[in-house]
């Protein structure tokens, strides 16, 4: 047996494509905003390693941020004795680390593409210095 | 009775319709890639495909304050033109003296392009005090012709003894557009919703004379805005021509059917 006629007449206005569409893009923003509300610390985070990945207590990392045209340094911080480091604050979407330290050589700046300004982000990959010849 | 083969025309209109696609598909993969579009050999599949390039223009620019204007604008459009335009039809669907001169006019009035009419319609938008405004952005398009022509077309097929009927029930004119005249021309007001939605989308000359602030621009001006700003663009440009389309794409696709009906109801009338 079919549900009353209210029902009949909302579950046909859900189907209309004008209504489920725009119901759908509505839903997936929320999702998204919600998503991007809960992870947009500005925190950066990762660790730094020498050539034989071991960690590196006392490097310097530099948090590079794309300004307009150019990258800029933006802040640096001293890795603990486990090699890791954090940030908090990034403002930017599109940034670069690196590190270094006297004696022990400097990284490669890293590139690093956020989907969203101030995303959180723990880096898969330590930094690893080495030493230039 | 043999049956026609008709795989060879699906297999032609499938051709003819992947080439017409492929600009598409070539915006959408070098959005997602930022492949240059004049490297040879080409790559057919995008390399390395992200969606970074979106992030990078929803930052370079206030996009979403720009699509919030553009999207503003598009809405008071086509408000105006589905009711503007659905009274202008009815009223030539109605016998009167000078209807085909006014019907002449209206033709006439096609034909001058809209560069011709910008300095008396800024004169006229500023003496309204709209400069810089929702309103005067979208006042040039509450109406178009095209769009009257469409509406006419519909309210033509409409039988003259259901608008009588109307009558001798005691509506007024007004009643009788939007009672009956309007959901018997489905088509044309989707046509019209899609017209006017397009049109004012893609609007650049208007938005870009009667706009002052930076905050009353609109996507087309972003989109001019953002390439002053960027050097490198291959990929970021085509991420924002495919957020600029989107929009409309999505409006047509849902709509395509009682569009093609619409534009086509005036062809097939007898």
């Amino acid at each position: 047996m079919s549900g009353s006629p209210r029902s009949a007449t909302v579950l046909r206005v859900l189907r209309n494509r004008f209504v489920w569409v725009p119901l759908l893009l509505c839903v997936l923003i929320a999702g998204w905003n919600g998503w991007v509300f809960t992870h947009d610390h500005g925190i950066i985070s990762g660790r730094v390693v020498d050539a034989d990945d071991k960690p590196v207590q006392g490097a310097t990392v530099r948090l590079w941020i794309f300004d307009f045209a150019t990258f800029v340094e933006h802040a640096s911080t001293t890795t603990a004795a486990d090699g890791s480091f954090r940030f908090t604050g990034n403002p930017s979407h599109n940034i670069q680390l690196s590190a270094d330290k006297p004696d022990a050589g400097r990284s490669e700046r890293i590139p690093i593409r956020l989907y969203f300004a101030s995303q959180d982000r723990t880096l898969k990959e330590p930094l690893r210095l080495a030493k230039s010849d | 009775m043999r049956q026609k083969r008709t795989w060879p025309i699906h297999l032609a209109l499938i051709a003819v319709g992947a080439v017409m696609l492929l600009p598409f598909y070539w915006v959408l993969k070098t959005s997602i890639s930022g492949d240059n579009i004049f490297a040879y050999p080409p790559s057919v599949i995008p390399r390395d495909p992200n969606p970074f390039y979106y992030v990078d223009v929803w930052y370079a620019i206030p996009f979403a304050r720009y699509f919030v204007n553009s999207v503003i604008v598009s809405v008071m459009t086509i408000a105006a033109n589905v009711v503007l335009n659905a009274m202008a039809g009815y009223a030539l669907t109605q016998t009167f003296r000078g209807k085909s001169f006014v019907l002449l006019l209206f033709l006439s009035c096609m034909m001058i392009p809209f560069q011709a009419t910008i300095i008396p319609a800024y004169l006229i938008t500023g003496k309204l005090g709209l400069l810089d405004s929702y309103l005067g952005l979208s006042l040039p398009l509450f109406s178009t012709i095209i769009c009257i022509f469409v509406y006419k077309a519909s309210f033509d097929a409409v039988p003259r003894s259901l608008i009588d009927a109307a009558r001798v029930d005691g509506l007024s004119q007004w009643t009788i557009i939007w009672r009956v005249m309007i959901p018997l021309a489905r088509s044309a007001t989707a046509t019209n919703v899609i017209l006017s939605f397009i049109w004012s989308w893609n609007n650049f000359m208007w938005p870009l004379i009667v706009t002052r602030s930076p905050e009353m621009q609109t996507l087309p001006l972003g989109l001019a805005r953002f390439l002053s700003y960027q050097e490198d663009t291959t990929g970021a440009l085509y991420a924002f021509c495919i957020m600029v389309l989107a929009p409309g794409l999505l409006l047509f696709l849902m709509a395509q059917r009682e569009f093609v009906q619409g534009l086509s109801a005036g062809a097939t009338k007898g």
